[in-house]
């Protein structure tokens, strides 16, 4: 019994010692942690460590475009991005990280590599293909394709994401965020409030549905 | 999480006090969205960026790495202080009512309740270090009892670290705590698991030792790794928390003694894929009870003959996240061993001797939409097949039903609805449902007690329905 008292209490002396720790830091409040550390030990937790999630509740991030991702985090800095994932998951997160963080966060993502969905409903998909590179035109809408400013390879480009391989769950509830609310950002918010307007549940769906198998 | 009661019945018999309670979730509902607990504060997040739906404390796996990454990520928050109470409405069966003397006076026959509250300290201490500590207030200990005051509880003390090495992701590190299962992300045993709302009959404190029984009694350093989010291994030791560990087992209804250092393991198999992810793992503890006569059976000496405890557990765990929809489904079982050194004149059932066996088997289904509304429903069958047995039916609660240890089984179902208005408040209805109990104690004697009608009680005669609210500031 002694002996494992000793122990005990060396334990504790042993871990009580060495406060900062900034190379295996989860502090989001300190500035000195570099963004790869915090993008590994703190985003990683729900965005992969390279930035494949695995549950569609959180974006992939690997690959993304600088620009957009950096965006996205001021975004939520300053509570500008409100839908629900994004407030409950990102504000906290966000609030204290410096601009340097943030460009780190955003250099560390875009060199990832993104690796898609498979493809799971070969029907939907091939819906979603025409949107994606034709837009929708039957006379009583007109929706511009998804590649004008995604890419070809919808791999974005600045401020407009990287969307090839993203969860389409994640997708999905995104396009009806910006359907139905006014919780993205004024100037990517009023671009595809415009973009899903006239698209039904079934074209956003289908849309959604492609693009995350697009590599 | 610990202050339980094992009683049954309740029927909503007091509309002043069903008006109360709902004045009460009214009230609450008022808080500000932000008013949440310490490692809300220090994350900034929501409580169902870790609480699966929004349930507490059911952990998702953000907030499982939350907890083996020591509680460490996030912003040290300037008052490490965070506080827990449930107020609720019992009543109890006819089997369990409440003794005339002391109307209103009660936990059972329907009067608005404070259960229990807790304060929480701890968080982020360090890059490395953190902690959960509890201390928690319970208010009644059974139907006609006094307050039973404060004491120590659920505590976990961590030091952790997380490397990447060639493609691996290693997180590594060790817990300090009071009692075995506290260490576990998954939620396998009593400490944490199958509907653990403070105050109810629907987690009944475990009859084995793996389960409850040496909750905030024992000490123990678990040494843990997690490799690739993928298999876990934890290897403890643990020992009477007397001592300088006293502070972590004070105030819990008398000391249970160790006789030798216990071993604990745990291992997990864990994957995740798309919204869903599951868990498969195994647990060994094994622990020499010293031998005791209180009626609870707890055993107060710390010498003479003692019971070897070996408990081999098993678990499985499903989960299903993705916004509206929110699943768990928890399975565990529990069979316990136990090997007598030797005579014990104190023990209930010294006279039969010989070798016990319990299994505990316990289950549990839930549901959350958009983490707001919510059903569970569980169940669990406690078992002891042989005369040494430790099938410990407690009605302490009863004024005429008397505790009962001995073999035989007790079964339940413990359907429960419940909303969560706010991130850190849930409203619940909960019924226990029995349906079997024992019939004989240890010693061949017929189950006392006896319903209006001179009959023997049946299992319904135990229910309970618990209507609560469970807030968090």
């Amino acid at each position: 019994m002694k002996k494992m008292t000793l122990i005990l209490s060396l334990a504790l002396a042993a871990t009580a010692t060495g406060c900062s720790n900034v190379e295996h830091s989860r502090d989001v409040a300190n500035p000195a942690v570099s963004g790869k550390v915090l993008a590994q030990q703190v985003c990683s937790m729900c965005h992969g460590v390279t930035g494949n999630s695995v549950n569609p509740t959180f974006p992939k991030l690997a690959g993304q475009q600088k620009d957009y991702l950096t965006d996205q985090l001021k975004f939520f800095r300053k509570h500008n991005r409100s839908d629900p994932a994004g407030s409950e998951y990102m504000w906290g997160i966000s609030r204290h990280l410096t601009n340097d963080q943030i460009a780190q966060l955003a250099d560390y993502y875009a060199a990832q590599t993104r690796i898609p969905d498979p493809s799971v409903n070969p029907s939907l998909e091939e819906l979603g293909k025409q949107i994606f590179t034709h837009g929708v035109n039957d006379g009583a809408r007109t929706v511009p394709a998804c590649e004008t400013c995604h890419g070809t390879d919808a791999h974005g480009r600045g401020s407009f994401p990287f969307i090839a391989g993203q969860h389409e769950d994640y997708i999905l509830k995104q396009l009806n965020i910006f359907k139905e609310t006014e919780e993205r950002d004024e100037k990517l918010g009023q671009m595809m409030k415009n973009e899903t307007h006239d698209l039904s549940s079934e074209e956003m769906k289908a849309a959604a549905a492609y693009i995350a198998t697009m590599p | 999480m610990k202050l339980e009661m094992n009683s049954s019945n309740i029927f909503i018999n007091s509309r002043r006090g069903l008006a109360a309670m709902l004045l009460a979730g009214g009230a609450l509902a008022s808080w500000q969205a932000s008013a949440t607990p310490i490692f809300a504060r220090q994350t900034g997040e929501n409580c169902l960026a870790c609480h699966a739906g929004g349930q507490f404390p059911e952990l998702t796996p953000y907030g499982r790495l939350f907890k083996l990454t020591g509680f460490t990520l996030g912003k040290r928050t300037p008052v490490p202080l965070a506080v827990m109470a449930v107020f609720g409405s019992t009543t109890n069966g006819p089997a369990l009512a409440p003794a005339a003397s002391s109307p209103g006076h009660t936990a059972s026959d329907g009067t608005p309740t404070i259960y229990t509250g807790s304060l929480f300290f701890g968080g982020k201490i360090t890059d490395n270090i953190g902690m959960l500590g509890q201390y928690t207030w319970g208010n009644y200990n059974g139907a006609n009892s006094d307050a039973i005051g404060g004491g120590s509880d659920n505590t976990d003390i961590r030091y952790a670290n997380r490397i990447f090495r060639n493609g691996n992701d290693i997180i590594y590190g060790m817990s300090l705590n009071n009692n075995p299962g506290v260490e576990d992300v998954w939620n396998s045993s009593q400490t944490w698991g199958y509907g653990v709302v403070p105050g109810s009959a629907g987690s009944p404190a475990g009859y084995t030792i793996l389960d409850g029984g040496l909750a905030a009694q024992a000490v123990g350093i678990d040494a843990y790794l997690y490799w690739n989010q993928t298999y876990y291994a934890a290897v403890g030791a643990y020992r009477t928390g007397n001592g300088v560990f006293s502070f972590l087992t004070q105030n819990n209804g008398g000391q249970t003694y160790l006789a030798n250092t216990s071993p604990y393991l745990r291992l997990a198999y864990t994957h995740e894929w798309g919204p869903q992810n599951i868990e498969v793992g195994y647990t060994l503890f094994d622990a020499d009870v010293y031998e005791g006569s209180d009626s609870l059976g707890n055993s107060y000496t710390n010498s003479g003959p003692y019971d070897e405890h070996r408990d081999n557990a098993i678990d499985v765990q499903y989960q299903y996240l993705l916004d509206p929809h929110t699943i768990t489904a928890e399975f565990s079982r529990i069979n316990e061993v136990i090997n007598p050194s030797g005579a014990n004149p104190n023990n209930y059932n010294a006279s039969l001797g010989g070798q016990g066996v319990v299994n505990e088997t316990k289950a549990k289904v839930s549901y959350t939409y958009e983490a707001r509304y919510g059903a569970a429903l569980g169940y669990y069958n406690f078992s002891s097949n042989e005369a040494y047995g430790n099938t410990y039916w407690q009605n302490s609660q009863a004024a005429s039903a008397p505790d009962y240890f001995g073999p035989g089984t007790v079964t339940a179902f413990v359907p429960e609805l419940f909303y969560i208005p706010l991130q850190n408040v849930r409203i619940g209805l909960q019924y226990t449902m029995y349906t079997q109990i024992p019939t004989q104690n240890a010693f061949n004697q017929n189950f006392t007690g006896s319903n209006s009608n001179g009959q023997a009680w049946h299992a319904s005669d135990f229910n309970q329905t618990f209507l609560y609210v469970w807030a968090a500031y």
